[in-house]
């Protein structure tokens, strides 16, 4: 019986092997590099804020412009470092022409990227950080600048002094640290009148536990003057939670990114200022920048896509509007 | 046929075949039940009973044959099909929800509702009626059927199949698991049954059981027709050849043996299961046979001895070196073995092969350094498969797809291949066929005649008369009595089961 | 048909049926014209090979936990806490051999833990493991501070690495490790006693008792070795991430399970395979590398693994039925 079995094991590895290299004998090799359209894969932290859809539409616009073929994929959860690896990989096993990718963790994803450069696929880092050089260019909001925007018009609001909370996002992401120190920094150093209730708490990666955490703190410092919240599931679950106390509009509220919620939120007056990023401008550029690179042209190592900050005010006027509703991508080719 | 009304026949089945792969179960069998009869449907184990009957419920669809209820040409598309024209089945195994009520449970699927909400009252009142004519109005219809006791609870499982209006009963060995008392409960409930113009096909290995509430019987052999007729009017010998097909002469074969010194003895014992104290002891090469009612304290003994209850005070003493306490590992490694008396619960695991069954207890002679030997153990295991009987079979086959006897020949065999000193059989013949029966009984008297010693608890008084040296016979979790064999007979050994008994003990069934 | 035929073919059914699910995996992605010529090279075999170490020697032990008839939902936490562990030790300056020990036994200690509680205390082993899979990851992040770890990059970093240092290796150590471990692990699951006690706890445990089996000793041992695979997936984990991440392998242990359930393995107890094991940890993996491949968005992927899951489950149940 077991030599009946191990006949039947080996007659399929050899089935599947025989398979595998008669589909490959059938391939003529891969077309030349010049004759066919480029394949980019661009891979965000995550798929489901509206900061990546925004990030989603630019790389698309890109792709239609400069006729190369955009591959859309990211981990299923925005903190899951170990499956941003393995999308790298399984990109570089697909042999994509380059990678426009949004580190969910400055070092973790350095030997992936490494492996691309070794196989000769170009990298293009945008939104944040990556350590070491493999990288051929650097697309991000200057985060430390934003932080320093949020800072200034937080205390602007609040007349000069008063207590507030720093919501923080999550341990490990680069962009929205860089985003809590700029605002800390200016804060220590520009406004001594401020105290400082709450640094360290972090709000995790979903509205829900945002929305926790800041009602739980709510709960304990209900005479908090202010709030600066640095990523845009942070600002909506904070923005909840202060619409559910009925602290809303009293409470003086800066916010990180844009959504159709947190505009309705800056609209009502519970949100007293949001720092836009360019999400739509990061997706165009990264694609463009490693198309450029493909191309042979030469291209810059850093672009900030730059800063501002919309209040109830100015959010009207055409530029800050655009940035407030970027068209987000829809359907999936 | 001519000798009854043709409006009394309630089922006639005629050339039921049915065949799974190359195996034939039944092969053109004919089966006529009348109004308000019981029909004994008799049959060593494989013969074909439990085919036959899960064609008449519907579960099994015939390859070929007709049948008719009442002059109706009948073919039930399932079970619930079945149900509808007025079959009721009654299993060994009980299908009630334990955690249900007895009249949640008697009413489960047909609650009488008004647009969809169910009437209580009348749920209640419809309940209290079939009791009562049970005559067992004590049985609240608010408890839950966990509560019961064994017996209670096939009385539920009858009620259940009164409220669906059941023309047949199909009871599937009914008092396997019930004591005496609950026996002539149900027995009583039959006659009633029987005056209300059901009819009822019993299935039982009790043939003195059989005798008694039987009006017909129908014997298959091999899938097929070995006879039929009017109880009274057949010897049980005649009934056993046409079941066996041959001239059965030594159901219980004496092989002598000689007794020697205490192995194993009990001074004081009781397990935490246990209802009392017990002595007992046990010589080599004796067959101590235990008899009892069920809950009288024969299972929670071997239990205590075994290891498997702890034990709460006085002492097993295993040769000459005596324990307070042990595990059952501990026990094996002194030489005892025990065959439980659940069989698919306990005694085996079903899904893993006879080998692994056979050689869990003792894998030592395979094993260097922890490592198996598959091929040697494969070798062994079919040894003992040969010596047991276990026909046909692989060793590499799960257990599951044997049939009861089998099952329990490979329990036995475990006992064999450990090489036990002192074997602690807890109802070895349960629920098999006679031939099989007739088997185990043998080796008992070899492995008494190789100098074993054998602790052997049957609620079947013949085998225990047949087989053993000494019976000693429990009552209430005390040994009443221990004589020689000899001077016991069959009413003496009831009797002392019995002594001082009060109806109230039903709670005392086994958990 | 004989019963010798019969069981013959079933035995050969049960084995076979995860095969034609990995075959029929990497012949979908094969047909793909967009991926194909890429999708069969070594260089994607390999990375495939990569992906699975972890959860695959999560998946040993947990064979062994699911044939005793038990679960272990803290596995993936245990992942992320011996993924911590080696990094703090590696970045309090331990020598990388005694971190990768200390990544191990921790793990191990996780699941002695586990063990003893489900034995001692007689709890369901899925309320022990549910409350040992809060704890380790609070732990985890305790230890972290509720931040990441970096620690300067060591030998251990390169377990994980696609192209091993002496190349001649081919694949990467901790593939390597993979392969020996669930061949030595198959070995002991069916040939040795323990194997043989493991199969009948989890079969009945009632009936191993009967046998003289220790089954509180054996369930002990089967949760630690477990634990100490689940520590070993964590020092591979440390290794690739080259941060010690206690957010790390969140829900992995429901791949875990799946990847036992898809091989062959019973819930109930009493059945699975190393060999099964594996071909589930791999039907995932390909799964995933083939839709990353192909562009595919993530929920294509979840609907096809949660379907293959109901589906391996199905032919258990139908397996079953056909036994009784």
């Amino acid at each position: 019986m077991t030599s009946f079995r191990r006949i039947l094991v080996w007659g399929l590895i050899l089935c599947s092997l025989t398979a595998a290299a008669a589909c490959r004998k059938k391939e003529v090799g891969p077309p030349s590099s010049s004759g066919r359209t480029l394949d980019i894969a661009v891979i965000p932290k995550g798929t489901t804020h509206e900061f990546w859809k925004a990030i989603h539409s630019g790389a698309a616009r890109a792709g239609r412009e400069l006729g190369v073929k955009i591959l859309w994929k990211g981990p299923q959860r925005e903190d899951d470092r170990a499956q941003q690896i393995t999308v790298v990989e399984d990109f570089i096993s697909r042999g994509v022409d380059g990678i426009v990718l949004a580190p969910l963790d400055d070092r973790a994803l350095c030997a992936p990227v490494r492996d691309a450069v070794r196989e000769g696929i170009p990298v293009v880092i945008i939104d944040s950080g990556l350590q070491g050089s493999d990288f051929i260019s650097f697309v991000a909001t200057d985060n430390t600048k934003g932080g320093v925007l949020a800072a200034r018009r937080l205390v602007e609001i609040l007349g000069g002094s008063g207590d507030i909370f720093l919501i923080r996002y999550q341990e490990g992401s680069a962009s929205t640290t860089e985003r809590e120190q700029g605002f800390l920094d200016t804060m220590m150093k520009d406004y001594p009148a401020i105290r400082i209730l709450v640094k360290d708490q972090h709000a995790g990666t979903t509205t829900e536990s945002a929305y926790q955490l800041a009602e739980n703190l709510l709960g304990r410092f209900p005479d908090v003057d202010g709030i600066f919240c640095p990523n845009e599931s942070s600002t909506f679950g904070t923005l909840r939670a202060l619409q559910e106390s009925g602290l809303a509009g009293k409470v003086k509220f800066v916010g990180f990114d844009s959504s159709p919620k947190l505009v309705q939120g800056l609209r009502d007056g519970h949100i007293h200022g949001l720092v836009l990023q360019n999400p739509t401008r990061m997706g165009y550029l990264g694609v463009v920048l490693a198309v450029k690179h493909l191309r042979g042209e030469t291209v810059e190592a850093r672009i900030d896509t730059g800063v501002t900050i919309a209040t109830g005010e100015t959010m009207d006027t055409p530029e800050i509007k655009a940035l407030l509703e970027p068209e987000f991508f829809q359907d999936r080719d | 046929m001519t000798r009854s009304p043709a409006d009394d026949l309630v089922l006639r089945m005629e050339d039921i075949s049915k065949s799974y792969g190359a195996t034939c179960a039944l092969a053109g069998v004919r089966f006529e039940l009348r109004r308000g009869e019981v029909h004994a449907l008799l049959g060593e184990n494989g013969a074909g009973k439990s085919t036959l009957v899960k064609v008449l419920s519907g579960a099994v669809r015939p390859d070929a044959g007709r049948m008719s209820i009442g002059g109706v040409p009948y073919l039930p598309a399932g079970p619930i099909d079945g149900k509808r024209c007025g079959v009721s089945m009654i299993y060994q195994e009980l299908t009630l929800c334990p955690h249900l009520t007895v009249e949640e449970n008697i009413m489960l699927g047909k609650e009488p509702r008004r647009r969809g909400v169910v009437r209580p009252a009348e749920m209640r009142r419809r309940v209290r009626e079939v009791l009562d004519f049970m005559r067992h109005p004590e049985i609240a219809a608010e408890v839950p059927v966990r509560k019961l006791s064994v017996g209670a609870k096939q009385i539920v499982e009858i009620a259940r199949a009164l409220v669906d209006e059941a023309r047949i009963l199909v009871m599937d060995e009914p008092t396997s698991s019930l004591t005496l008392d609950d026996s002539e409960e149900l027995f009583r409930i039959i006659h009633r049954l029987k005056e209300r113009g059901v009819a009822i096909i019993y299935i039982s290995h009790f043939l003195e059981e059989v005798r008694r509430v039987a009006d017909v019987f129908t014997v298959l052999r091999d899938g097929r027709n070995a006879g039929s007729g009017r109880m009274a009017d057949a010897p049980l010998e005649a009934i056993i050849r046409m079941m066996v097909g041959q001239e059965f002469k030594e159901l219980f074969p004496r092989i002598p043996h000689d007794i020697g010194e205490v192995l194993l003895s009990l001074d004081g014992l009781k397990g935490r299961a246990m209802q009392a104290e017990i002595g007992l002891a046990l010589r080599k090469g004796e067959i101590l046979g235990i008899a009892g009612l069920i809950g009288s304290g024969r299972t929670e003994t071997l239990r205590a001895v075994f290891g498997l209850d702890p034990i709460e005070r006085g002492t097993v003493t295993i040769g000459r070196v005596r324990f307070e306490a042990g595990q059952p590992w501990e026990r094996i490694e002194q030489g005892l073995g025990l065959l439980s008396e659940d069989r698919q619960g306990e005694g085996l695991a079903l899904s893993q092969s006879i080998a692994d069954n056979v050689t869990l207890s003792r894998l030592g002679p395979f094993s260097r350094s922890g490592v198996l030997s598959l091929g040697r153990r494969r070798e062994v295991v079919a040894g003992l498969m040969e010596r047991v009987k276990v026909k046909g079979r692989h060793p590499g086959e799960p257990v599951a797809v044997l049939s009861g006897g089998n099952q329990q020949k490979v329990a036995l065999a475990r006992l064999l291949h450990q090489e036990a000193d002192i074997l602690l059989l807890d109802e070895p013949t349960r629920g098999i066929d006679v031939m099989s029966k007739a088997q185990i009984y043998e080796w008992i008297g070899r492995l008494a005649a190789q100098g074993k010693a054998v602790l052997f608890v049957s609620s079947y008084l013949p085998e225990l008369l047949g087989v053993c040296d000494t019976i000693a016979v429990f009552h209430r979790g005390r040994v009443v009595d221990s004589r020689p064999a000899s001077a016991w007979d069959g009413a003496g050994i009831l009797q002392a089961a019995a002594v001082g008994r009060t109806g109230a003990d039903r709670e005392e069934a086994k958990p | 048909m004989s019963g010798h035929d019969k069981a013959r073919i079933k035995i050969l059914l049960n084995w076979l049926a995860p095969f034609l699910g990995l075959i029929l995996v990497i012949a979908l992605f094969s047909l793909m014209p967009e991926v194909r010529e890429r999708f069969l090279r070594p260089a994607n075999f390999k990375s495939v090979a990569t992906q699975s170490v972890i959860v695959a020697l999560g998946a040993l032990g947990m064979t062994f936990i699911i044939i005793s008839g038990g679960i272990d939902l803290s596995a993936a936490s245990n992942i992320a806490l011996s993924s911590v562990v080696v990094a703090y030790a590696v970045n309090v300056g331990a020598p990388p051999p005694a971190a990768l020990a200390a990544g191990i036994l921790c793990g191990g200690l996780v699941g002695f833990v586990n063990g003893g509680l489900i034995t001692t205390l007689r709890l369901v082993p899925f309320i022990v493991t549910l409350g040992m899979m809060g704890i380790a990851r609070g732990v985890a992040k305790w230890m972290a501070g509720n931040q990441k770890i970096d620690a300067p990059l060591t030998w251990i970093n390169g377990l994980m690495a696609k192209s091993p240092r002496p190349s001649w290796l081919l694949l990467a150590p901790g593939v390597w490790l993979m392969i020996v471990f669930a061949v030595l692990m198959a070995f002991v699951l069916r040939r040795t006693v323990f194997g043989r006690h493991v199969f009948a706890i989890g079969s009945n445990e009632a009936t191993a008792r009967l046998c003289g089996i220790r089954t509180r000793r054996a369930k002990v041992l089967i949760y630690s070795l477990s634990g100490l695979f689940c520590g070993l997936a964590g020092v591979m984990e440390y290794s690739r991430l080259t941060v010690g991440d206690p957010t790390v392998a969140v829900g992995l242990e429901l791949d875990i399970i799946a990847a036992v359930v898809i091989g062959g393995g019973s819930l109930a107890g009493g059945e699975g395979s190393i060999l099964g094991t594996l071909i589930g940890v791999f039907i995932m993996s390909f799964l995933r590398n083939g839709c990353t491949m192909m562009g595919w968005p993530n929920y294509i992927q979840e609907i096809i693994i949660g379907a293959i899951i109901v589906a391996a489950v199905g032919l258990d149940q139908v397996r079953h039925r056909r036994a009784a």
